[in-house]
């Protein structure tokens, strides 16, 4: 294919060091679980344990049915399982999308494809670069895991199937990114194809129908990498992704530039009132993200809230179930609840990390110039955003707990709930403003480094999704804000924290308002 | 039509949905020039071009590019052919030498000697991040790419958008030579001055059709004159004259006559006749410019509809 060494070069330019990041996140998660897990279950006994403790439905439908649970690598394989089901595909779908739709958007594309270079050859060339990225995740997980004591069969299985995974999303980006008109439409199909994955897995897993199968997220648990070793179930994933990654490929060699099969109609010629106002302004420019992690950490709460009955009774009929959930001693379903509460703050934190690294997408792509080239001033201009963003949270967070009480009330029957978990996720909105005050800081101060606000992402959901079933250190729960506001509805809310977690959020957003104010914009 | 058409466009139709972006156009340019491609927003200029470069494919019509089919041979055309797009966009994590040399990567190459002779002239610095570049510089990235390759056909959409003065006209010595070693080069433009001063030939579309074309001068033949006289008497029936037109006669105080008004190419010399009997005092001819050509030839269609693509 001509172009095709070409295209490669400027994938391996422009976008190794993104991969190198996610490289690095896979199998350090991967090697961090590993090594806690073999850390803590050191004993048959301890390993015993474990396989009694998850064999609820709750936690089938959250983490899978994992064969081989009564073993070390089943045990790594279950406590993965969550993010794994995120991440994999997240990585595949990032690294599709951003080297193809989005190049294409920004009309580089264009320039190259003007070069000797094939039409199909920046997509081949990026599902190339993504069959590298797997290949590093399989040799680094595999040496992750093996390293902490599991079966190099098993390893090779397991990574293998997850890196299957990760492929197959990548295809699929790939034939989205032939079909919709810009990258964020990649990103919206691809994740609502994984959340529906997600749901036929869960409930799958379950009610142990064969319509498990249809699942990708499943396929990497029928595989049984620490069970029956199935290998030949590693060709399911890789030919759906030959198939989707063919597809793609004929259709990118037969399409005309910038096209795509959907695309918006005509709209208004004029913009109303609430448009000319800043927070208008910023309302639109948000509202499209807002609502998706809105939806996600609803759906979310809807599903935990009526799995909440299960895992009670699960709780009474097993108590080392508890030791499991990190639960200290209270009422089981509290314990329960307070671990899905800190999920939904999880949420909340993306969504503000993601909504403040879209005022850098205004500013780099030369929309924020114009906007204070007139007559609003610069703080009044990111007070707009600071209040949309903010109630954005305050929705995603209050939204969210408000129907996991509701549908807690419903499964278990108690109608405390109604009032307890809706004010438990908002206890949580102090420490999720903190990372808002990070990411304003950062935005403020140092816009260039604003990928790092990623980083406490990354810490804030660790602790949150790791950090008590893995026993990390003390210091290290404490790096994230949420570890002080206590564990509401099972434990009390630590008050004095909220109101000096707010004093934190009120400084760095005061520090990111002041360098905003003096910096250069726009900084590109 | 002659054999040494390096582009040669037939009836070419290309629809976006409900739009009809391009219907029935033709377009011919042959080696070696220089030739201007003028139109209105909207006209299809650049949908054009991405039919040439095989980036839109054609829904009727013949296309050939360097004797090939566009769309079919793009890759294997490329490699003789040099683009700048209108729409300048490039990695702004890389330096600009970077983006040049990932750019003449996928083009297959350019001459290192003229790169540097480029980054010279245009006084461009290749070790600044993209982003950290004013749109003028932008520009001139992927100006150096497109001159500095080893090109028989530069395909330049809006070439010296965001340059100064100054670069504009670097910018025109470099074409020129470019044209004196052989390449053709197709202009898009919308800086009337720069094709008048670079173009051997114009073609002029308007909503997706070829609305005229031939050389500036066959152009000019078909406009009008601006003449402005001042004379030591009236002279002669200049109002009942063939060809005048826009006529404004003023005595003035000191003696003399002042007269303006426009002919056409064909009653010029007898006009100027009946001014020399008039005893001519200063005289001050303009030739039409391509501002007035252009300009002239849209007022008379009616408007076009809004909402066309560019």
């Amino acid at each position: 294919m001509t172009g095709l060494g070409a295209a490669l070069g400027i994938q391996w330019r422009t976008r190794r060091r993104l991969a190198g990041l996610w490289l690095v996140a896979l199998v350090g998660s991967l090697w961090a679980t590993a090594t806690s897990v073999a850390g803590l279950y050191d004993s048959p006994a301890k390993v015993a344990t474990y396989s009694g403790a998850v064999a609820t439905d709750a936690l089938v439908a959250i983490n899978g049915r994992v064969a081989g649970i009564d073993t070390l690598g089943g045990i790594v394989q279950d406590e993965f399982a969550f993010v794994a089901a995120v991440l994999l595909p997240l990585c595949g779908i990032a690294l599709v999308a951003g080297s193809t739709r989005r190049e294409e958007e920004s009309g580089r594309l264009e320039q190259l494809l003007a070069g000797r270079m094939d039409r199909r050859a920046p997509l081949v060339a990026s599902l190339l670069g993504v069959l590298a990225v797997v290949a590093l995740v399989v040799a680094g997980g595999v040496g992750a895991l093996v390293s902490s004591g599991l079966p190099v069969a098993g390893s090779l299985l397991y990574v293998a199937a997850l890196g299957g995974l990760m492929l197959l999303f990548a295809a699929l980006a790939a034939v989205l990114g032939q079909v919709v008109l810009h990258a964020r439409g990649v990103y919206a199909g691809s994740l609502a194809v994984l959340g529906l994955a997600y749901v036929v897995r869960g409930v799958g897993d379950v009610e142990g129908w064969w319509l498990a199968w249809l699942s990708p997220l499943t396929w990497v648990e029928r595989a049984e990498p620490f069970a029956g070793q199935r290998w030949w179930v590693l060709a399911v994933p890789l030919a759906g992704a030959a198939l989707l990654a063919g597809a793609a490929v004929v259709l990118a060699g037969r399409r005309d530039l910038g096209s795509a099969r959907w695309r918006a109609g005509a709209g208004p010629g004029r913009a109303g009132a609430l448009l000319r106002h800043p927070v208008g302004l910023a309302l639109v420019v948000h509202r499209g993200s807002l609502a998706g992690w809105l939806t996600g950490a609803v759906v979310l709460a809807a599903v935990m809230g009526s799995l909440a009955q299960e895992v009670v009774a699960a709780i009474e009929g097993n108590p080392a179930l508890s030791g499991y959930l990190a639960i200290s001693g209270g009422d089981p379903a509290d314990g329960f609840l307070a671990v899905v509460v800190l999920f939904l703050t999880v949420v909340a934190v993306g969504y503000v990390v993601q909504a403040v690294g879209t005022l850098r997408r205004e500013e780099t792509e030369g929309r924020l110039e114009p906007q204070l080239a007139g007559t609003t001033s610069r703080w009044r201009w990111l007070g707009a955003q600071l209040v949309v963003v903010g109630g954005g949270l305050v929705a995603v967070l209050g939204a969210s707990s408000l129907v996991l009480g509701l549908t807690t009330a419903r499964s278990t029957g108690e109608e405390s709930y109604l009032w307890s978990l809706p004010a438990a996720g908002l206890a949580f909105v102090p420490a999720v403003l903190v990372v808002l005050g990070a990411a304003l800081a950062l935005f403020g101060v140092a816009p260039r480094a604003y990928p790092l606000a990623w980083v406490v992402v990354g810490l804030v959901a660790f602790v949150a999704l790791l950090g008590t079933g893995l026993q990390l250190p003390g210091w290290v729960l404490d790096l994230s804000p949420t570890t002080h506001v206590g564990t509401p509805p099972d434990g009390a809310v630590a008050r004095p924290a909220l109101l000096v977690l707010t004093l934190v959020a009120a400084a760095l957003a005061g520090t990111g308002f002041a360098g905003f104010r003096r910096r250069l914009v726009p900084r590109g | 039509m002659t054999t040494d058409d390096v582009i040669r466009i037939e009836g070419l139709v290309k629809e976006f949905g409900p739009l009809r972006a391009l219907d029935g156009l033709d377009l011919e340019v042959r080696a070696g020039e220089v030739h201007g491609f003028l139109g209105p927003n909207g006209a299809g200029k650049s949908t054009t071009i991405r039919v040439l470069l095989g980036l839109v494919r054609a829904d009727a019509g013949a296309v050939r590019v360097l004797g090939g089919d566009p769309w079919v041979d793009a890759p294997r055309l490329h490699a003789r052919m040099a683009y700048l797009p209108g729409d300048v966009s490039l990695w702004p994590g890389l330096t600009g030498g970077q983006c040049l040399d990932v750019l003449a990567a996928a083009r297959g190459g350019l001459v290192e000697s003229r790169r540097a002779e480029l980054l010279e002239r245009f006084a461009l610095d290749p070790t600044q991040r993209a982003r950290d570049y004013s749109k003028g510089n932008r520009q001139k990235v992927s100006l150096v790419a497109a001159l500095a390759a080893d090109a028989d056909l530069l395909v330049l959409d809006e070439p010296t958008s965001g340059l100064d003065p100054l670069m504009e006209q670097t910018f025109q010595e470099v074409v020129r030579e470019r044209r004196a070693e052989g390449a053709t080069v197709l202009l898009s433009s919308h800086v009337l001055g720069e094709v008048e001063a670079l173009a051997d030939r114009v073609s002029i579309i308007r909503r997706g059709r070829l609305v005229t074309t031939g050389t500036l001068a066959d152009l000019r033949r078909h406009t009008r004159t601006v003449v402005h006289a001042v004379t030591a008497t009236e002279p002669a029936a200049v109002t009942d004259l063939a060809g005048v037109d826009d006529l404004e006669v003023e005595r003035r105080a000191a003696g003399g006559v002042d007269l303006r008004f426009t002919v056409d190419a064909d009653h010029l010399d007898a006009t100027v006749g009946r001014l020399h009997a008039a005893r001519i005092q200063t005289l001050t001819v303009r030739p039409p410019s391509l501002d007035s050509l252009f300009l002239r030839r849209y007022p008379e269609e009616t408007p076009a509809p809004a909402g066309g693509a560019a």
